[in-house]
């Protein structure tokens, strides 16, 4: 099987593999912008959801529900609640938005980071939220609209080269990537090959890159994928290290979590490994998240 | 899709609704093709040289009359004071899924907001004492749903 190359870097990787085989758990956010989590949480527990909430976090294991699909509620029409799993929050958290601030979302679609931030930013400050793909940015419109997110701008285009006219204090590129952290969920997809994690490795830089030109001097960056090759993670990272001079800081956010990898194949990532961010499914039962923190 | 600036649609929630002009502050208005959009983000952004494919959520669809929309309701309708029509959770249901309810609108006319005692539902209008519901279909609850 295709993930045993990552034997020799992921951690417990027995108990890695046996995760990966299992459904994932889904987990949902209140929309605080529209109600609080007490009344929210309780009037779903009155339907007869069972929930787990992630201590200090707006996040909620759903532990059993009456309905196929959490989303399946008036509520969740109304836009009180958006399913997301935790270890995509955390790209978020770790960017801080605050409301004053201008925040651009390169590749936002369907907008779950980019709805959560508008939720920290209590819908001020500016986001500015592009992808490339019409359907996608559909839905992203979509979920704004639910949500009653007012603070955010929609734009179409490919962010390796779009001109985006302004200068940001904090940008989230969560790039498009191979995905190996969420084939828990999507296990009918197909295990990418080392061409794919070039090619994408490719893209991400180029977004990075363009990331930083629109970054205000000293503003920061939060690079995320959801999956586990080095090329499209520490690679990445470091390509912004040492050839944008980007200033690496360290991801701070108390979730259980893995440092990077120090070194793949020929390549030597000591020098960003220590400060990254690895979450993967076996520990806290959700989807991989790669997450770094860069300066300007 | 071109946006020019235009607030004085704000004075729309502000008369019809009696939502309060500090909360009504908080958006600037944008039209275009599609109708007048809510928004607020940073008022000193260029949103023409940005090309915007879309800015906040659209408040308002304009043809003869200002129409508001269920979604930008769902944002504000809760301070409003006035051309409110509130039902009971059954009634609720009834409006959701696109049913004219009769007897709920009182000397009401027009456009109104659909309230219960917790939720925002969305746009109406009440005609000769009936109130229709103008919520979307995308928001209506499906049957296997709670
Ligand atoms: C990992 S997904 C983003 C998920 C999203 N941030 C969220 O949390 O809901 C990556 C996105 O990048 C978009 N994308 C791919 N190539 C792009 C490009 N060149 N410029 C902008 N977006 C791109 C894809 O359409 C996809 O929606």
């Amino acid at each position: 099987m295709k993930l045993e190359e990552y034997r020799d870097i992921i951690p417990n990787f027995e108990a890695f593999l046996e995760a990966m085989q299992k459904p994932q758990p889904y987990w949902i956010r209140v929309n605080t912008l529209k109600i609080s989590e007490e009344k929210l949480i309780s009037r779903l527990r009155a339907k007869g959801f069972r929930f787990d909430k992630f201590e200090g976090m707006n996040a909620y294991r759903i532990v059993s529900m009456p309905v196929k699909h959490p989303g399946a509620t008036i509520e969740h029409s109304m836009g009180y609640y958006y399913v997301q799993d935790l270890a995509s929050m955390i790209p978020a958290y770790v960017l801080n938005p605050r409301p004053g601030d201008k925040v651009l979302d390169m590749a936002a679609a369907p907008g779950s980071k980019t709805t959560l931030m508008a939720q920290l930013m209590e819908n001020r400050g500016t986001i500015v939220a592009n992808d490339t793909r019409p359907n996608r940015l559909r839905a992203l419109g979509s979920n704004i609209e639910r949500l009653g997110i007012t603070n955010t701008v929609l734009t179409k285009g490919d962010a390796r080269t779009k001109k985006f006219v302004i200068y940001f204090d904090k940008i989230l590129l969560d790039a498009p990537c191979s995905g190996e952290g969420v084939f828990r969920k999507n296990p009918k997809d197909k295990m990418p090959g080392l061409r794919e994690h070039l090619y994408l490795s490719n893209l991400q830089k180029a977004l990075l890159k363009n990331a930083w030109r629109h970054l205000k001097e000293r503003g920061t960056l939060v690079y995320s994928t959801c999956t586990f090759n080095p090329l499209e993670n520490e690679e990445v990272v470091s390509y912004a290290v040492d050839k944008l001079n980007m200033e690496i800081l360290k991801v701070e956010f108390d979730v259980p979590h893995c440092k990077g990898v120090a070194r793949w194949r020929d390549r030597e990532y000591e020098h960003v490994h220590e400060y990254v961010m690895r979450i993967y499914p076996h520990l806290l039962d959700t989807g991989g998240m790669f997450i770094a923190l860069l300066k300007k | 899709m071109p946006y020019s600036k235009n607030n004085v649609y704000r004075d729309y929630f502000v008369r019809r609704f009696g939502i309060p002009v500090d909360i009504m502050d908080n958006y600037e208005f944008y039209e275009s093709t599609s109708g007048v959009w809510a928004f607020s983000g940073a008022k000193d952004i260029d949103l023409s040289k940005l090309d915007a494919e879309v800015v906040g959520i659209r408040a308002l669809r304009v043809s003869k009359a200002l129409k508001p929309t269920t979604a930008f309701l769902r944002v504000v309708g809760h301070y409003a004071t006035k051309n409110v029509v509130q039902l009971n959770s059954e009634q609720a249901l009834e409006a959701l899924n696109g049913i004219d309810i009769e007897g709920v609108c009182g000397s009401l006319h027009g456009y109104v907001i659909i309230r219960t005692e917790h939720d925002v539902l969305g746009c109406g209008v009440c005609r000769e004492g009936t109130l229709i519901s103008q919520i979307p279909k995308k928001y209506r609850p499906d049957k296997t749903w709670l």
